[in-house]
């Protein structure tokens, strides 16, 4: 019989217990809320540079973004993606044709014909971006997005609109740029 | 009667089907059905090289993806005899315990919810949130890190981060207070879950059970303390066990008991880890050139959230593992299910099923 | 109050109590939501429903998110499972609905507004409040899932049980105030009771004190809400007996839910807390009035209901019947017991 009873004065007392702290949290709601208000208001961006160097590396996991100018076109982003979610095509340039230098005065040997990434293969590892020696991909901004705002928010309506390719190079400037200069006796000789 | 439960089902925790015979209300025989999860982690790890491997182990228990990279990362290092700089074993058991603390909320939180109780659930995630924070200001990514690597991290700790995980340690022990009284002596939650469920623990080890399972069940099994790995064993802390305090020992309500007071190991842990932590130290410096371990075998067992998480790499001196297979420890804890869940309710399977805190990620990789 | 009325005006007034009743059903319905959705939000730091963009919202604080809701839910697919027994699966939700709907006619919102005055009114309520039970049942049957059927027959084993000791505890009501008749029972709590308190039935004496709790709590599984809401245990049996429901359907569902919630913590109103009488006698207790105390009355019961929800996890279905039959019926015998020697000797 005490049992009986200690057992009801043990369930009314540790409710009403576990009824205090909820009701304390709705009175105090006005400092204690969690909820962002999403479209409204936003997470703040992490405040931390972009840079390559370990005190300001860049850790956000965002979209990838290439700076395709000081692509080499070495395949290496490619070859450490886990999901081969990164596709290159080069293709060689004949002898004497420049095609400039990177930012860090590399010469830059091969033309980058094709360079995409499909997003929605892309599981944001970040395997990529530590072998690149121009240090030229980088997970920030979108695609060609001028130096970058850091964003979360890349959904499309179309899958196809995820792939995101770099390489602003033209297929008739590939033409153009690969075909060596035309030599009039070589052409005498073939005809 | 034959009950499915899941694959969809509000809580079975992931894509777990549950062949259930009944009898009324009472369970008979459980039947777990797996498979709706299998990625292929262990075959892909043979087509990839050591380094790819990590991102794949995230993704097994997603929940603590820090734990399993750990797991792997030792493995190869030591496969490879590679010493870590000191830093980065401070770096990494607190990234462990943080992530260790972030899983218990969920396990507990999603528990609160099995049972019925809604609000504890939100307030856990509301502190989880905070975890995810500092490791999102560490790494980048909120679960899936990809932070450990062979010989180092990706990279060092973020400016102010120390600062900022005190500040998450001094808000995050009180409000275990507040978990226990909404919660965990809660007359109601007690009546579900004391008695409820024991396992003995001779069943729990012949069953392979580990982690906070088995430590529910009274045997003081850690491999932080049984074979530290890593720097655990510079760190004071104790194995919760469970005492049966309102039941059996081995019962739901200790299972879950065992996880509120193993948070509370963690943050002794992590306190004790950002003090003795070095502050100077290049995270990169024992990166090896290329991971390629020598020809041979290792099996490593690190403590996860869940238990005993091991893995086994054969190597044939190539620069892709011939073979990695990973002892999940979720998945031995499921197997226990159907011995200490039979003769009890539907309400109480899933009770049982939810005190097992299984992620589904792992079981099927 | 229409019983003289000729036939043609009769019919009139009928439809027309009538559409009111309903109307106030799916008002408290929609106002009952969004409390519901506020105030567990606010009891988990969270914000509820908030709408503040541009374009379609849900107003200022997520105001129209219920309006929104049963749009949605009215312009939704219909959907019968091929399995289902068809004609019972459509005739469900309204045995439950007119179980709800006929009860909330008798209640007595104020001193002058009620619809059916019926002598033996509290007596009908407790009849009327287990009609429910057969809807929930067909449904669960009809609907050919084990789920549904497993939260159909916990619920009609729950129901039943807990209107033993519901009733048992009204019983104490009606013994202190010796009629059966609604408004009567309301009258008989008017003025002072020791100098300070109202002189509620749940003042009157320590018994009746316990049996307003237990009245209540009965209440609170009578509607199948958290902690007794195993019949729809959305963790164990998925949604219970609604499981299959959808749209229009199901929205009469949850508008009965919601219409238990009023009724129940109605006649507790009525019966413990001195219906629509003043808690101080003389003040503000003239006619308007009496529906301001009534409702005040009514929707802080609601608030403990929504608030005991979202604290408490849920009852196993034995042990939900062990509360019942161990510790609520046992009381609620005791009860009688105490109240009949208390205006015996005390009183």
């Amino acid at each position: 019989m005490s049992r009986y009873l200690v057992n009801i004065w043990e369930t009314v007392s540790t409710l009403i217990i576990g009824l205090g702290v909820t009701f304390k949290h709705m009175l105090h709601i006005r400092r204690g809320y969690v909820t962002l208000q999403y479209p409204e208001e936003k997470w703040p961006r992490p405040e931390r540079k972009i840079g390559f160097d370990h005190n300001d590396y860049n850790v956000i996991r965002s979209r990838l973004h290439v700076d395709i100018d000081d692509c080499i076109g070495c395949m290496k982003c490619a070859r450490a993606c886990p999901v081969g979610c990164i596709h290159i095509t080069t293709v060689k340039v004949p002898k004497g044709v420049d095609l400039g230098t990177t930012s860090n005065d590399t010469k830059k040997r091969l033309l980058v014909t094709r360079f995409d990434i499909d997003m929605s293969e892309c599981m944001y590892c970040n395997l990529c971006t530590y072998p690149c020696p121009e240090s030229c991909i980088y997970m920030t901004g979108g695609p060609n997005s001028g130096k970058h705002p850091i964003d979360y928010e890349f959904s499309e309506y179309d899958r196809s609109n995820l792939i995101y390719r770099f390489a602003n190079i033209s297929p008739e400037e590939v033409e153009r740029i690969t075909t060596p200069p035309a030599k009039p006796e070589t052409e005498g000789v073939k005809a | 009667m034959v009950l499915n439960i899941g694959p969809q089902h509000p809580s079975t925790h992931g894509v777990l089907r549950l062949k259930v015979k009944t009898d009324g209300e009472i369970v008979s025989e459980i039947t777990p059905i797996i498979g709706y999860l299998h990625r292929c982690f262990e075959k892909h790890c043979e087509n990839l090289s050591y380094e790819q491997v990590i991102p794949y182990t995230d993704r097994c228990d997603y929940i603590a993806s820090m734990n399993n990279n750990f797991g792997y990362v030792v493995a190869v290092e030591e496969m490879m005899g590679i010493e870590v700089p000191e830093r980065v074993e401070f770096i990494r058991v607190i990234m462990a315990e943080l992530n260790r603390i972030a899983s218990h909320l969920l396990a507990l939180g999603t528990y609160g919810l099995d049972i019925g109780a809604f609000t504890p659930f939100l307030y856990m995630f509301r502190d989880r949130e905070r975890i995810l924070d500092l490791l999102e200001m560490t790494c980048g990514a909120r679960l899936l890190y990809n932070y450990m690597w062979v010989g180092g991290l990706s990279h060092d700790l973020p400016v102010g981060f120390v600062e900022a995980a005190y500040d998450f340690l001094d808000y995050f022990e009180p409000k275990v207070k507040e978990y226990n009284d909404l919660l965990t002596y809660n007359k109601i939650f007690i009546e579900r879950t004391a008695d409820i469920g024991v396992m003995p623990a001779e069943v729990a080890i012949n069953y392979g059970v580990t982690g906070p399972n088995l430590r529910g069940s009274g045997v003081a099994w850690d491999l932080r303390k049984a074979e530290p790995y890593s720097v655990y064993d510079r760190f004071e802390f104790n194995i919760p066990v469970g005492q049966g305090i309102v039941g059996t020992v081995g019962d739901c309500w200790d299972r879950y008991w065992v996880r509120v007071q193993e948070m509370l190991e963690s943050v002794k842990i992590v306190r004790q880890a950002l003090q003795q932590m070095p502050s100077e130290g290049d995270v990169h410096a024992a990166l090896p050139k290329k991971v390629r371990p020598p020809k041979g075998s290792i099996y490593k067992r690190t403590e996860s959230p869940r238990g005993d998480l091991g893995y086994y790499i054969i190597s044939t001196g190539k620069p892709v593992p011939y073979r990695v297979k990973m002892r999940s420890p979720a998945f031995t804890a499921l197997s226990v299910l159907d011995e200490i869940a039979r003769g009890w309710m539907i309400s109480d399977v899933l009770a049982i099923l939810g005190s097992l805190d299984i992620v589904l990620g792992e079981i099927d990789r | 109050m229409f019983e003289n009325l000729p036939y043609p005006d009769l019919i009139l007034w009928l439809l027309l109590a009538g559409l009111l009743l309903f109307g106030l059903m799916a008002v408290n319905a929609l106002a009952a939501v969004y409390a519901e959705r506020k105030i567990s939000a606010f009891m988990q730091d969270r914000l509820g429903p908030m709408g503040q963009g541009a374009g379609f919202h849900a107003g200022k604080w997520g105001l129209l998110q219920t309006v929104a809701d049963a749009l949605k839910l009215i312009l939704k697919e219909d959907i019968i499972p091929r399995a289902a027994d068809r004609r019972l699966f459509i005739i469900a939700p309204y045995i439950i609905f007119i179980g709800a709907f006929i009860a909330i006619s008798a209640l007595p919102f104020s001193e002058y507004i009620q619809v059916i005055d019926i002598n033996l009114g509290i007596f009908y309520l407790l009849a009327v409040c287990s009609l429910g039970v057969v809807g929930l049942i067909t449904a669960g049957w009809a609907s050919d899932n084990k789920w549904s059927l497993y939260g159909a027959l916990r619920s009609a084993a729950q129901i039943v049980s807990y209107e033993i000791p519901a009733a048992l505890s009204i019983i104490v009501v009606v013994m202190l105030t010796g009629t059966l008749d609604l408004q009567g029972i309301i009258r008989a709590q008017e003025g002072l009771i020791w100098g300070i308190l109202p002189n509620w039935i749940i003042f009157n004496n320590p018994f009746t004190f316990l049996a307003f709790f237990i009245y209540f709590i009965s209440g609170v599984a009578e509607t199948n809400r958290t902690p007794f809401d195993i019949p729809e245990a959305e963790s164990e049996l998925v949604a219970g007996f609604h499981t299959e429901y959808s749209g229009m359907r199901w929205a009469f569902f949850f508008l009965s839910e919601y219409a238990n919630m009023f009724i129940v913590c109605g006649i507790a109103t009525v019966a413990f807390l001195g219906g629509w009488q003043s808690p101080v006698p003389g003040f503000l207790d003239s006619g308007g009035w009496g529906l301001f105390w009534f409702f005040a009355k009514l929707l802080s019961l609601i608030f403990v209901m929504i608030w005991f929800r979202w604290t408490f996890p849920r009852l196993r279905v034995d042990q939900l019947m062990g509360v019942a039959w161990k510790v609520l019926l046992p009381l609620a015998l005791l009860n009688i017991f105490g109240v009949g020697l208390w205006s015996l000797y005390i009183g």
